[in-house]
């Protein structure tokens, strides 16, 4: 189809004329006008708000400074961690507070010994008070706290509590506002509705309506990568009378065109909803649409078969569906008023985005959870890791080998030289984290020879769970031992100095590194 | 009142002292009024602290503080003539006081060739500028100094035309005479003639003062203040304030003579005389400095070769034009 420059530049004719009209001579009529505005700016009541004799009546939801409600605080260190800037200082301890009830366990509590925000350092990106999930930080209209001294910018838990007086009650929210995960009541009305015609439409066992519905499909498939508004064509595109008013939840296949947008939302929330993907339960009204829109909108075969996929998968859905029918609900809203006829003429570029089907994942158990945890657990010690390390793994197997996922074996040999990866006998020097202390400079070792290099290897391979680190050989001997062993493994020089080096200067501390 | 019998250079001491009184005043005047009034247009307050009420003493202070400014000429600079070149702007403009009248019998001299006077000495405050500017040892105050040059002459020449035509409707060069011929402002009467002298009057009144939209040669934000950006402390403000609000008082003033009617009432109305010649002149030429100051916040900087096409192209062929209409007029009519 060739493109239409209309749609293009639509407006082209009246700018060539505006911009004709602008280029003829205007006599100075238009600096007149120029000098009536400025002349009617100088007869206005002027509206300069002059601070800091007057003072703005600040927005509710301006960004001044942030206060603390340390009632509220855990000291979970989010908003520390998350502020771009590090001007959160937060110290904390834990403290036990006996059991509620005789026999209880204590009750660990932690608790706020320091907040600071600096201020001086503090963008007022907000990030802190979004992040912060048990609502102890928000924001105040204030802003006049500057000081002489920087060191009085920052801000301690006192004086940020004290913040807390200027805080705002909540502004109230728009007319019509959704709040976060509940569908507000008109658009679940509007939702029902469209889900009953959309049910309607499409009886669910005659063959001829599946089959008018199936060219209804094929053409609301190719548009499933657009969004509502080319979603609306194909409601649109139904006949008026096949919106019968069927009132039994059928399990009918619906438009592809409610489905979409809940589907996309949908396909969001399939992570979640896998996790249980064998519970079934009979469907819901509100499962069903989109449930079923995932299967036919991808291939129009018969129904029957996904039948049974469809019932597996409502429930999860059904979470999902809640969600997804708000904001789908809206647009379903405007596709009935948008008026009967679709708008053929204008054509959009058909963009095929192939949505992969969520297939459910046949689990078996082969294997009995807690020999898989005995096994791995004494694999990894007899490896060498730590008794921590080795715990963890083992139990990543259990629950691996619980759900039936079939799981690779625990690596216990590796190719690359990654320092953090376990070694099978021979104790790998870690690498230490950080930067390593500054060492005088040492000549470099020549070249090992390859006999020593293997005779040294196993021989000095000491089983690192010993937590001693490395008293029984000295720094130097570590030295030799580590390059020997870089060498034969087949790290470049480089690599194989610096690893002795780091080794040599752990062994000299006495500290162990990762993994040992 | 005592009867004071002044001999004549007394009266005339007298009269230069009220003259270089109000010089000062005009120009502190002017300076806060181009402050408030800007702002007003630009719907913005201007100055309000200096003074308490309304900022009232805003030039006040800002003269105060240029006197204790430290005097500095660059080591490059030409120092007697740097030195020399704000007298050389300011002086002529305050010769040019001496011929406007304020009143029938409140003007320092009332020479016969008033205009002819006026015009000349005008321009020697062109030589003012070239000498600052060159002076200065920078190149942008040099630039600055030339596009000046080269704009005060491009736009004396509408005012010089504007001015003899107003001369020819009078029929006499003296500043009191062209106020007494006029029962009606020459810019309402000879329609057609008045209005664009008038027109070409105040554009090129504008622009021998440099200011906008004709203020390239002193464009702020490019070239500092072009021919003055050496000047610190009290020369500044001779060759910046002074200058350039005294300019603005005596073109407002030669504008209200020429064309709005002097110490005359506007209209011809007996009831009208009542009010003293002074307030109408007053009045006059404040409405002048008023447009003055209101195209400044109203229009963009006119590019230096804009500027000097719009004066050659088109000023001067009309004020050519005008002045064969004028001559038709005088004769024919």
């Amino acid at each position: 189809m060739a493109v239409d420059e209309r749609r293009i530049e639509p407006h082209a004719d009246e700018h060539d004329a505006r911009l004709a009209a602008a280029r003829r001579p205007g006599f100075g009529l238009g600096l007149l006008k120029g000098m009536g505005v400025t002349l009617k700016h100088l007869f206005k009541r002027n509206t300069v708000i002059q601070y800091p004799d007057e003072k703005q009546d600040l927005p509710a939801r301006s960004r001044g400074v942030i206060a603390l409600k340390e009632e509220n605080c855990t000291v979970c260190m989010l908003c520390a961690r998350e502020c771009p800037d590090w001007c959160i200082y937060i110290d904390s301890h834990k403290e036990t507070l006996p059991p509620k009830r005789a026999g209880g366990r204590p009750r660990k509590r932690n608790v706020l010994d320091r907040f600071a925000i600096d201020y001086a350092l503090c963008m007022y990106c907000g990030i802190c008070v979004e992040v912060c999930p048990y609502d102890a930080l928000f924001w105040s209209r204030e802003f006049e706290y500057s000081e002489y001294d920087i060191r009085q910018l920052t801000h301690e838990k006192e004086r940020l509590s004290d913040w807390m007086s200027t805080v705002l009650p909540p502004p109230e929210l728009e007319l019509g506002a959704e709040m976060p995960g509940m569908p507000s009541a008109p658009a679940a009305r509007a939702q029902g509705a469209a889900t009953v015609e959309a049910t309607g439409a499409r009886p669910a066992t005659t063959t001829s309506s599946a089959a008018e519905a199936r060219p209804q499909q094929a053409a609301g498939a190719p548009k499933e990568g657009t969004f509502a508004t080319e979603a609306a064509r194909p409601v649109e595109s139904l006949p008026a009378d096949q919106q019968a008013s069927e009132t039994a939840p059928e399990r009918a296949t619906p438009e592809p065109a409610p489905g979409l947008e809940a589907e996309a939302k949908a396909t969001q929330m399939e992570p979640g909803a896998k996790t249980v993907p064998e519970q079934g339960s009979p469907a819901t009204e509100r499962g069903e649409p989109e449930a079923s829109a995932t299967d036919t909108d991808r291939a129009p075969s018969g129904d029957g078969a996904p039948a049974d996929e469809r019932a597996d998968r409502e429930p999860p859905k059904d979470g999902a569906a809640q969600a997804a029918g708000a904001p789908a609900a809206p647009e379903r809203d405007a596709a009935p008023a948008a008026g009967s006829a679709p708008a053929p003429d204008v054509q959009v570029p058909q963009v095929e985005v192939p949505i992969e089907p969520p297939r459910p994942v046949v689990l078996e158990r082969t294997e009995d959870p807690d020999e898989v945890y005995r096994t791995v657990l004494a694999e990894q010690l007899e490896k060498g890791s730590s008794p921590q390390v080795a715990e963890a793994r083992a139990k990543v197997a259990r629950v691996k080998a619980e759900r039936g996922i079939p799981r690779a074996p625990t690596p216990v040999e590796v190719d690359s030289p990654v320092p953090s990866a376990p070694t099978q006998g021979a104790p790998r020097e870690p690498v230490q984290a950080g930067a390593p202390r500054a060492e005088e400079p040492e000549p470099e070792q020549g070249p090992v020879a390859p006999a020593d290099a293997a005779e040294s290897g196993p021989a000095a391979a000491a089983p690192s769970a010993p937590a001693d680190g490395g008293e029984s050989e000295s720094p130097d001997a570590t030295y030799e031992r580590v390059l020997a062993e870089e060498r034969a493994k087949g790290s470049s020089d480089a690599v194989a100095v610096a690893r002795a080096k780091a080794a040599r200067v752990r062994a000299a501390k006495g500290t162990r590194g990762p993994g040992g | 009142m005592p009867d004071i019998d002044l001999t004549d250079w007394q009266i005339l001491l007298v009269k230069i002292l009220v003259i270089l009184t109000i010089i000062p005043v005009g120009a502190l005047a002017g300076g806060y009024a181009e402050h408030k009034v800007m702002a007003h247009l630009q719907h913005r307050l201007g100055p309000m602290y200096p003074g308490g009420f309304h900022g009232w003493a805003t030039t006040l202070a800002d003269g105060l503080k240029f006197l204790y400014k430290e005097d500095i000429i660059p080591t490059a600079a030409d120092r007697r003539v740097f030195a020399l070149a704000p007298a050389a702007i300011f002086v002529p403009i305050v010769l040019v006081y001496l011929v406007i009248p304020m009143d029938r019998a409140l003007v320092v001299e009332d020479l016969d060739v008033g205009i002819f006077y006026l015009l000349a000495i005008s321009s020697l405050s062109t030589i003012g500028i070239l000498m600052a500017g060159w002076s200065s040892a920078n190149k942008y105050a040099l630039i600055g100094a030339l596009r000046s040059a080269a704009q005060l002459i491009a736009y004396e020449l509408p005012i010089v035309l504007a001015a003899a035509s107003v001369a020819m409707l009078a029929g006499t060069l003296s500043l009191v005479g062209i106020v007494e011929a006029q029962d009606w402002p020459f810019a309402l009467w000879p329609i057609g003639i008045g209005q664009v002298a008038f027109l070409l009057f105040t554009i090129g009144a504008v622009a021998e003062m440099t200011r906008v939209p004709f203020d390239m040669p002193v464009a702020e934000s490019e070239i500092i203040t072009g021919p003055f950006t050496e000047y610190s402390g009290m020369r500044y403000i001779f060759t910046h304030m002074f200058a350039e609000m005294g300019h603005m008082v005596a073109f407002g003033g030669i504008a209200a003579t020429l064309f709005l009617g002097g110490y005359k009432p506007v209209v011809p109305w007996e009831p009208l005389e009542v009010v003293p010649g002074v307030v109408w002149f007053l009045a006059k030429t404040m409405l002048m400095i008023f447009v003055f100051l209101w195209i400044r916040p109203t229009f963009p900087r006119v590019r230096e070769d804009q500027l000097q096409k719009f004066a050659w192209k088109f000023l001067i062929p009309v004020g050519l034009a005008l002045i064969l209409g004028t001559g038709a007029w005088v004769l024919y009519v």
